[in-house]
């Protein structure tokens, strides 16, 4: 029988106590490397899309291994939440195959994607959580919202309300979450796709805002809110509140595992086994509708890193292949608005997903954590995932194309400042929500590049 | 009979290992052997942390090898500190410019990652760090503070949100008259040299090597003023 919730809870209060320091070192850390040892799972930095079905395969038995082997760490009851045979197993086999976002016309339905499937991939549009002055933040989710190409759209976190500071847990949380949302139902009317889905209640960093938003003026039962699990293969209270408060109002949980490449699990291998045993746990303890695959580079962030795209890779493929489910994958690239790098380290980033069975969300421009991110890049993350998917690009192809790439934009992990750009409004005419002239000609040339480079059904 | 280079060469081995039995075991064996505590401190466990640290900045070593050696680390200092206290009492030439730090990512923030790399590093590199964790009220940051007498408070933040909470902070110690006991260094992905500033902290950094260096200036600049007062 599916576990409820009450079942996880009683099990966070009465599971085997463990101090934090003791899980990471000893449940996570070493369990994980000797899985990595015992399934000799290697990688190499020339293979960023590996066609190897042994070793995706093997990292998926690695990950279920970890996953029935430690559980889940309540940090707030510091317990261990254990599950029993056929448990995780159950919990895979009744993720969602397909679900739909949205409403009326403007609905979309994700649906678990395959290895080298030639259906296109949903377009999720938006700059993940990144913080925004309050007058940028309509515009800027105009910018992706009008975007034919985009299917749901996301956005960053406002920084002020009334030009107020916001305070986490404060009660300005719940007014500046609100905000959030209206700008969010505004922004889809005026574009005239007022049904579209949503990934939001950015702003809600608690559970304080998030619980303010569930309302059908607000977030609808049709969106999706997310639900972040801590490194590594950890919950609390807290957060599980999100999930908790969502399943009589029915909407979506998406699971955030935000896998720490170099962290605990060590390399790129033990990383990717972090990250398939969190997608398995987080559909029972978060009750997962969807996954979002985010793991980060422990000193560059971005996920357009080597290391970062081979592990969104391996995961994607692994589910594909032994438990499909939904998988939407954040690019977070390093470089800002109005740098060719940023376009490419994009381009790499969608063709990575896309050809291993992930759906796009993104772009976090700058690492997210400015708020230099626009509509203009995640227009080509949408081009370039469907160039993809129709020209049936093998992961062979893909891989050769991403290394192209690389040498285009790698060297921004050397820069001490990274590559940050510019802010949203130095990139777009804030009158007519277009891209400057400068921005948009970088952005054809490198289309042109790209088609040049193989990526022939891109329009 | 190993001699006194070998011990060391042991010593920063144990710590390259991130073996907190050999470590202990290495220095105990050394200080038995009557190696002076000072080069087992400089020339052996110091050595071996700094060697971590540029593996780990380097991407060749990665997070639970950090936390061992931090481990292994603070395992041998227990040893050899009484030791080195003792025999150089008073002796300013070893008067080192490590301390007690107090570390925590501020209330309402869960992001540890980069806080617990700092703690690493600082144990890494002989301070002894307290480390509180997440989500940490900023009167309990300040309670710890003085009861471990600690030199430094250390603060995360990765929100925009949680950011004001170290300024909260600050104006708290001064409201309780005790800003001049403590240094106050903050981080995080936000966290600007000009916020830092702007909130009165005594300074920020950008990444684990540079929190190191920074902490110990900070130590250097607290000891000089009270030397002078
Ligand atoms: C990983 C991550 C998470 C993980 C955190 C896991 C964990 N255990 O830490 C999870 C998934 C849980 C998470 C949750 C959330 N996150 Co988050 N997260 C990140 C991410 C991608 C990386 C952070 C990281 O670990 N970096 C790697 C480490 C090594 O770097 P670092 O922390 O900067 O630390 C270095 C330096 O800053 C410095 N340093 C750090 N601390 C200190 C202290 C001192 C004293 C000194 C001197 C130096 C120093 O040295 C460190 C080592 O080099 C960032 C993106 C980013 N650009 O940072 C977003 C980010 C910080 N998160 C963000 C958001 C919005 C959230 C959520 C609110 C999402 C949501 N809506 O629910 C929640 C917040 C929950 C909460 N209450 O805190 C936003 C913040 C926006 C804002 N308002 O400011 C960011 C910027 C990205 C984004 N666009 O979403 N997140």
């Amino acid at each position: 029988m599916l576990l409820s919730y009450h079942d996880i809870m009683d099990r966070a209060l009465s599971g085997p106590y463990l101090n934090e320091e003791e899980w990471d070192l000893q449940k996570i850390a070493m369990t994980t490397a000797r899985l990595v040892e015992k399934y000799k799972l290697t990688w190499d930095p020339g293979v960023i899309v590996p066609d190897d079905p042994g070793l995706v395969d093997a990292v998926f038995e690695a990950g279920l291994e970890l996953a029935k082997e430690v559980g889940v760490y309540s940090r707030s009851t510091e317990r261990i939440v254990e599950f029993e045979p056929g448990e995780l197993e159950e919990g895979m086999r009744l993720m969602p195959q397909t679900l739909v976002m949205g409403e009326g016309k403007d609905a979309r339905t994700l649906y678990a994607r395959k290895i080298m499937d030639d259906r296109l991939p949903l377009v999720w549009a938006g700059s993940p959580g990144t913080p925004f002055p309050e007058e940028l933040f309509l515009p800027s989710v105009l910018s992706w919202a009008q975007e034919p190409i985009v299917d749901m759209v996301t956005c960053g976190t406002l920084m002020h309300v009334d030009g107020r500071e916001i305070r986490t847990a404060d009660p300005i949380e719940i007014i500046a979450t609100r905000r959030e949302l209206q700008y969010m139902r505004q922004a889809l009317r005026r574009v005239g796709r007022p049904g579209m889905g949503m990934l939001a209640a950015q702003s809600s960093v608690s559970e304080l805002g998030d619980l303010a938003v569930a309302h059908p003026d607000y977030l609808r039962p049709c969106d999706s809110h997310l639900v972040p699990m801590l490194n590594e293969l950890k919950l609390d209270h807290r957060n599980i509140a999100r999930a908790v408060n969502s399943i009589e109002y029915g909407m979506r949980n998406a699971s955030l595992p935000c896998v720490i490449v170099g962290g605990l699990g060590g390399d790129a291998p033990g990383s990717a086994v972090v990250n398939v045993a969190s997608f398995i746990v987080s559909s029972l303890a978060f009750l997962a509708d969807y996954h979002l695959c985010h793991p980060i580079h422990v000193r560059h962030i971005a996920t357009s890193t080597r290391s970062v795209m081979w592990v969104e890779s391996v995961v994607e493929q692994a589910f594909a292949r032994n438990a499909p489910c939904i998988i939407v994958s954040d690019i977070y690239p390093k470089s800002g608005a109005l740098t060719r790098e940023l376009l490419y380290e994009t381009a790499a980033n969608a063709i990575a997903i896309t050809v291993s069975g992930g759906h796009l969300e993104g772009c976090g421009s700058a690492d997210g954590n400015l708020p230099n991110a626009t509509g203009l890049e995640a227009r080509l993350m949408g081009e370039v995932g469907h160039a993809v998917a129709r020209q049936g690009m093998t992961l062979q192809e893909a891989n050769a194309l991403i290394l192209k790439l690389l040498e285009k934009y790698e060297h921004v992990f050397d820069l001490p400042e990274g590559n940050p750009g510019v802010r949203f409004d130095q990139a777009y005419d804030m009158k007519t929500l277009r891209p400057i002239p400068e921005w948009r000609q970088m952005y054809e040339e490198v289309k042109a590049e790209l088609k040049e480079m193989g990526l022939e059904a891109l329009g | 009979m190993a001699n006194e280079q070998e011990h060391l060469e042991r010593i920063k081995q144990t710590i390259i290992d991130g073996d907190n039995q050999a470590s202990v075991d290495a220095v105990k064996e050394a200080l038995a052997a009557g190696v002076d505590p000072l080069p087992i401190l400089n020339e052996g466990l110091m050595v071996g942390a700094d060697i971590v640290g540029k593996k780990f900045e380097s991407g060749e070593y990665f997070l639970p090898q950090l936390m061992l050696a931090g481990r292994a680390l603070k395992a041998a200092m227990s040893v050899v500190e009484p030791v080195l206290k003792e025999k150089y009492v008073g002796d300013e030439a070893v008067e080192r410019d490590t301390g007690i730090v107090v570390i925590a990512t501020v209330q309402t923030d869960i992001h540890d990652i980069g806080k617990n790399i700092v703690a690493s590093m600082l144990t890494a590199s002989g301070f002894e760090v307290h480390d509180l964790g997440v989500d940490v009220p900023i009167k309990d940051i300040i309670a710890r503070a003085r009861d471990v007498k600690a030199n430094i408070i250390g603060c995360s933040a990765l929100l925009t949100t949680s950011m004001p909470f170290m300024r909260d902070l600050i104006n708290l110690l001064e409201a309780m008259g005790e800003r001049e006991h403590f240094k106050v260094m903050v981080g995080g992905a936000s966290v600007t040299p000009e916020f830092a500033e702007r909130i009165g902290a005594d300074g920020t950094a950008p990444n684990a090597i540079q929190a190191v260096k920074l902490a110990k200036r900070l130590i250097r600049e607290q000891r000089e003023a009270q030397g002078a007062g």
